[in-house]
């Protein structure tokens, strides 16, 4: 007996820890499967454009998530990625307007290739990223601080480049990156692609490192501010891409885009298992943590619920799949300690 | 509608004119910086000012009605001659009333209708549309567009807006009229005036296998949105007919290209400098209503060309 109880805790404990947070992913689904059938009379998953949707509208909070995961699990915060979703949408969409509209913003700079603008959104995001990360390893301020600074600052940018106008009228196949399918692609390469470099190279190694003991990762001849740098520039490069993908999507860049989306990305993060004191998390339980929030978004329009109902169910459940996963872990952890 | 509208204006910039001699200092607060149809009144403002040689300081109120009171407070505290306000919130002007008419200071609320409207003192105005017309408009046009009968999904914006609740409660009014009642409103649901909102809430929709021919939005950034979504899943824009506020440069351009079937033009340029210009003639002593009206206009493609290039 005590023989199969050991068995059965090892087998469990061999599942990679996002295995809860994909518990409380298809347990949320389920949820509204259920109430689909009794109230509503049609199936909440078995939809394709519905699975669709519900990663779609969470693609551009995803890459900014897969970012700030990063910087998370390096025992920092990133709470920039809306504002830098605005600037870079502005800036990426200024030049990539076509000539056909004769109120460009860069009359000689329309009808660009689409690589242009998209690797200037980018760049934008890099930049303002790099600018944080030297501000927070030079000078040592609280990366709360330092990220908030530029939440300020860039939504302030974004709003002088073009005088708080719209840009619109942009060429077709820069919007093409927006359209259909291309922004849920887009966020699981990039998914996948850190998931793969954080766990499997120096890279992830370290940042792991400087996250669990920022000291011990001195001592171990770690370069702490160089490494550091990088994780926010590759953050606001992310950030600075799910502008591109925002402008892309909505054919238009305006100042007010990306409202709140910070908040978003840090509540995937943390609901995918991702620890606020850092050294631990992983970009896959990001992924479950983006994905429960896109269910939730469509579930309720599914649900027909209220929308004054909306955010406070919303809150509730961020909180209660953060619950669900602590106390899961906890009961691993004494469990480790019992064997 | 036309023509009042010309001759509103044309008053106001006679008694702007009159006035002009005195050069003004005026502070500007503006609920926001980044709404587009906001920044389009601010512009229209500050060109007016300009011309008319005010020195004029424009803030942002950053959507928040306590910072938006300390603005106003710290206008009256430097000593300007006129404030204009672009409320953050239409419910709480009492406190900004109060402010500015307790230390003589004329007030001028744009855009957003104050809810002490009817107790303005003699130098308070408010210069800005009816919103009661903007949704009974829009939804009339639709309705006459459709026949008075079909199916209907509406967006709205923000709903602790007032625009977003008196708009969607137009709708309402007009399809209890008996020439619109065949229209049936299955589904309403707020976008936040945000275009990818829209667009998600609609492709939901259209993912649940709701059936409807009239979309009515709060805004045109909702129902660009929303015409994207039917677009993207297959659906022709010519067996649906969308409709929005505020006839922006996007709107009117996918109004050309055949999605978009009507919008109400809200003349933001003309709020704008209306504003500055009641403000001087207020300093100036003259005694205006306390409602100065900029009426909206309604756009279909039959009119559509006297739109273009105007917000």
């Amino acid at each position: 007996m005590i023989q199969k109880q050991k068995n059965f805790i090892s087998s469990y404990r061999k599942l990679p820890p996002e295995f809860n947070i994909f518990l409380v992913l298809l347990g949320i689904a389920l949820v509204f499967e259920i109430l689909g059938w009794i109230f509503i009379g049609q199936s909440f998953l078995l939809n394709k454009r519905r699975l669709v949707i519900m990663i779609l509208q969470v693609s551009v909070i995803g890459i900014i998530a897969v970012g700030v995961t990063q910087v998370i699990i390096m025992a920092g915060i990133d709470l920039s990625g809306g504002s830098l979703v605005a600037l870079s949408a502005i800036v990426a969409a200024s030049l990539a307007q076509n000539s056909t509209y004769t109120k460009a913003i860069y009359p000689h700079l329309t009808d660009l290739p689409f690589i242009v603008p998209v690797l200037a959104g980018i760049a934008c995001g890099l930049f303002a990223g790099f600018i944080s990360g030297s501000l927070i390893a030079r000078t040592g301020i609280p990366p709360f601080i330092a990220t908030l600074g530029m939440l300020v600052s860039a939504r302030g940018a974004a709003a002088w480049y073009n005088n708080g106008k719209p840009v619109s009228f942009l060429g077709d196949d820069f919007t093409a990156l927006g359209q259909g399918a291309w922004p849920v692609l887009i966020f699981l390469v990039v998914a996948a692609v850190f998931h793969i470099l954080m766990r499997y190279t120096r890279y992830g190694k370290h940042t792991y490192a400087i996250g669990s003991n920022e000291e011990a990762a001195r001592v171990a001849g770690i370069n702490i501010v160089r490494h550091k740098i990088i994780v926010y520039s590759i953050a606001g490069a992310l950030s600075g891409l799910a502008g591109v993908v925002t402008a892309a999507r909505a054919m238009s860049a305006q100042a007010g885009m990306g409202m709140m989306y910070e908040l978003d990305a840090i509540s995937a993060a943390v609901i995918g298992g991702t620890s606020l004191f850092g050294g631990r998390g992983r970009i896959a339980g990001t992924l479950f943590g983006v994905l429960i929030l896109g269910v939730i978004s469509s579930g309720f329009v599914f649900m027909r619920i209220d929308a004054y109902y909306q955010d406070m169910v919303k809150g509730a459940i961020i909180v209660g799949a953060v619950i669900v996963d602590h106390y899961r872990n906890k009961k691993m952890r004494n469990k480790d300690k019992d064997t | 509608m036309k023509t009042i509208k010309y001759f509103l204006v044309s008053v106001i910039f006679f008694l702007a004119i009159s006035t002009s001699v005195n050069a003004i200092t005026i502070g500007f607060s503006v609920a926001r910086f980044d709404d587009n149809f906001l920044t389009v009144m601010r512009n229209d403002a500050v060109r007016r000012a300009e011309e008319a040689g005010h020195t004029m300081q424009v803030d942002d109120a950053k959507d928040d009605v306590t910072t938006q009171l300390s603005q106003v407070q710290n206008y009256i505290a430097s000593g300007v001659d006129a404030i204009i306000v672009n409320a953050v919130d239409t419910d709480t002007t009492q406190a900004m009333t109060k402010a500015a008419e307790g230390a003589g200071v004329p007030l001028v609320y744009v855009n957003r209708q104050p809810i002490d409207l009817d107790a303005l003192g003699a130098t308070t105005t408010f210069v800005g549309s009816n919103e009661k017309w903007s949704g009974t408009l829009e939804a009339f046009e639709m309705c006459v567009q459709a026949g008075g009968t079909g199916t209907a999904v509406m967006l709205m914006g923000q709903l602790s807006n007032e625009a977003a609740r008196s708009r969607s409660e137009d709708v309402r009014e007009v399809l209890k009229l008996s020439m619109c009642n065949g229209i049936d409103l299955i589904e309403e649901q707020t976008g936040n005036w945000s275009r990818l909102e829209a667009n998600d809430i609609m492709t939901n929709w259209i993912a649940a296998g709701l059936e409807f021919n009239i979309v009515f939005a709060n805004n045109d950034e909702m129902a660009i949105g929303a015409i994207q979504a039917l677009k993207s899943a297959g659906i022709s824009m010519d067996d649906v007919i969308v409709g929005g506020v505020d006839a922006t440069e996007d709107a009117l351009n996918a109004m050309l290209a055949g999605d978009l079937d009507v919008t109400v033009f809200q003349n933001a340029a003309a709020q704008g400098a209306g504003a500055v210009d009641a403000a001087a003639a207020l300093v100036d002593g003259a005694s205006l209503p306390n409602f100065v009206v900029i009426p909206f206009e309604l756009v279909t493609m039959a009119n559509i060309d006297n739109y273009i290039g105007q917000n």
